[in-house]
């Protein structure tokens, strides 16, 4: 493989990483923005799609009908525990919202760890055709499937919240809740929306992304909290996260196939809190803020 | 009474001294002993969370570093008690040296980048395998050894252990009463106002993220010895998880809160491993975590104080009720005060 070649494949890998940790830390700031709550479950969603749906395809289902059930099966289960454990909280703060979610993930990953076991799963692929070529480099097909999503939510999502009256509303009660309930949105049931469907996005990625990176039980926590430094540094919009998930992808493809595949996770959220602590410094350049 | 010594915490300490002497049952010692140390971890992390209000999750950094430094200077043939310095120093250093542009970090910033940090840490520790032993964890450990006398046997560990958890206890109830912890209560309270009384806070803070994380090390250090092994999985998410446990349902708001935290928890890993672990047999850390977050979870839905904030409701109840019937035996200076 020329030089060329190899670039144009961790480029490609670095893309794929990249849509998937866009889509997840809008996962993050869908429900931080609304809610202000940070909510550590994300990534449980996105392992709760891939092994609920490893789980019916073992027991004979096909692989659609078993990946309906499974975005369905998180939905709900995103939705109950916004219902029984996070909304009866007296006295919420950040702190407390944190540990709650920090405990619900831990629940989460025990409860799949005690059903499907600790072994990795994989699921088929949507389409079972054979790898394209580009330049040297190869592309499963499944890596355009990814691409096609995360586009997709952008674009999706973009449209919801400028184009119609829900999305106008969730933004006023991202903006001010207060605000937003004096105009009569109802805010609880924005929440319950929130968390559903970042269930149902958490999901859907779990299923696409499982025939390459395999599903695991505790396959959560690293690319949820990679998601959730996107999403950060993004500054908590869809532009932004999109553009630090591609840039987080990208430096870690670039790293597992130049540096070290054992450190492809270390080096992108080293450079990703240095930024953040930089982003707290002002620099001349910048001129002075209002 | 002589002056200055407070009788109560004095008589606990000893009763807790004493305790193996009067106890010989090796389970409950054993099990005391991983209170202190968790206990103390659990200490030193709801100080930096609820007193000094950083918003640090960085404790399992500090324990694992500072474990692993000890057992690496140790293998490498430094005397005992000088490893244990090596690390405390280390991770002194490492500690001011990540801290200080750390800690410019606000609220949920802070917690995301040190939540960063132990994933980190974790896949660096596990990639070094030649140093650290990789995933199978740092074996052959030398056994502690002070002035050429081998200290072994749950007992010695029991009160070493409870004499640098007591000890940090002791510490910080006196730093709380002091210019560094005065500062620290004023600036968790408003930092707009702290600051104009001219605290300096990001010096406070650093300076206290510094000294838990030293504390942290040596609790470590002392894990290390007694364990004599060490691995990857005594750190990291579970640890975490523990640890915010314990601060949950002891309560943050008291020092001694944790503490009793600890004690509970340890006791209910301990019942879990005995008598659930017969009925499910892939029991491991994780499905330990899953315990613990239901327990954090009915503790914040249903007593968000703890159980020193539950002591303290108790306590009031009480003194209202006393009050009542106080009032109620003393009917004519109530008519008095009542027109107000």
């Amino acid at each position: 493989m020329s030089l060329l070649s190899q670039i144009l494949q961790y480029a490609i890998f670095g893309i794929t990483g990249g849509s998937i940790y866009a889509v997840i830390g809008i996962c993050w700031s869908l429900v931080y923005l609304i809610t202000k709550i940070l909510n550590f479950t994300t990534g449980e969603f996105i392992m709760l799609g891939g092994m609920f749906t490893w789980g019916l395809s073992a027991l004979g289902m096909g692989l659609f009908p078993a990946s309906v059930i499974a975005v369905a099966g998180t939905m709900v289960v995103a939705i109950v525990m916004e219902r029984i454990a996070i909304r009866p909280v007296r006295h919420p703060s950040e702190m407390t919202y944190m540990m709650l979610t920090i405990a619900l993930a831990s629940i989460i990953e025990g409860v799949a760890l005690l059903i499907w076991g600790a072994e990795p799963r994989k699921i088929s692929p949507i389409f079972k055709t054979e790898v394209l070529h580009l330049g040297g480099a190869t592309i499963a097909p499944q890596v355009l499937c990814i691409i096609a999503f995360m586009v997709t939510v952008t674009f999706g999502l973009s449209w919801f919240f400028n184009y119609t009256l829900y999305g106008k509303a969730l933004r006023a009660s991202a903006l001010n809740s207060a605000g937003a309930k004096l105009v009569g949105i109802d805010i609880g049931k924005f929440r319950l929306f929130c968390f559903g469907l970042t269930g149902g996005l958490g999901a859907i990625t779990g299923i696409v992304i499982a025939p390459i990176t395999y599903t695991g039980y505790d396959m959560g926590l690293l690319d949820g909290l990679k998601g959730l430094m996107v999403a950060i540094v993004g500054g908590w919009t869809i532009t932004g996260t999109v553009m630090a998930g591609l840039a987080l992808g990208l430096l870690e493809g670039f790293c597992a196939g130049f540096i070290s595949s054992g450190f492809k996770d270390v080096f992108p959220l080293l450079v990703m809190v240095i930024y953040l602590i930089l982003s707290t410094y002002r620099f001349s350049w910048e001129g002075r803020k209002a | 009474m002589i002056r200055g010594i407070r009788v109560i915490p004095l008589s606990i300490a000893l009763a807790i001294f004493l305790l193996p002497f009067a106890v010989p049952s090796p389970y409950m010692i054993a099990v005391l002993c991983f209170i202190a140390i968790y206990g103390a971890l659990a200490l030193g992390k709801a100080f930096l969370l609820e007193q000094a209000g950083v918003f640090s999750l960085g404790h399992p950094v500090w324990f694992v570093v500072g474990a692993y430094m000890t057992g690496i200077a140790a293998v490498w043939g430094a005397p005992p008690l000088l490893a244990v310095l090596i690390a405390a120093a280390v991770v002194g250093i490492l500690a001011y040296l990540i801290g200080a542009p750390l800690l410019r970090l606000k609220g949920i910033y802070l917690i995301c980048a040190t939540f960063c940090l132990i994933i980190i840490l974790e896949i660096t520790i596990v990639n070094m395998g030649s140093i650290t032993g990789g995933y199978n964890g740092l074996m052959n450990v030398p056994p502690l050894t002070i002035g050429g006398f081998i200290i072994k046997g749950d007992v010695s560990f029991y009160l070493i252990s409870w004499a640098l958890c007591l000890g940090m206890l002791w510490f910080f109830n006196n730093l709380l009463d002091s210019r560094e912890g005065r500062a620290l209560r004023a600036s968790r309270d408003s930092e707009v106002a702290a600051m104009s009384m001219g605290v300096n806070i990001p010096q406070y803070k650093l300076k206290i993220f510094v000294i838990t994380a030293v504390m942290a090390s040596l609790t470590g250090s002392v894990f290390c010895f007694w364990v004599r092994y060490m691995t990857v999985e005594f750190g990291g998410f579970p640890l975490l998880v523990e640890l915010i446990t314990m601060i949950v349902i002891g309560g943050g708001r008291t020092l001694y809160g944790p503490l009793l935290g600890a004690f509970v928890v340890i006791w209910l890993r301990e019942f879990i491993h005995t008598y659930i672990a017969k009925l499910l047999p892939q029991m491991t850390a994780e499905v330990d975590a899953l315990f613990f977050g239901v327990i954090i979870v009915l503790i914040l839905v249903f007593m968000p104080g703890g159980l020193t904030g539950w002591v303290e409701q108790c306590r009031d109840w009480v003194e209202q009720c006393r009050d009542k019937v106080k009032r109620a035996y003393s009917g004519r200076r109530v008519h008095e005060r009542l027109p107000r």
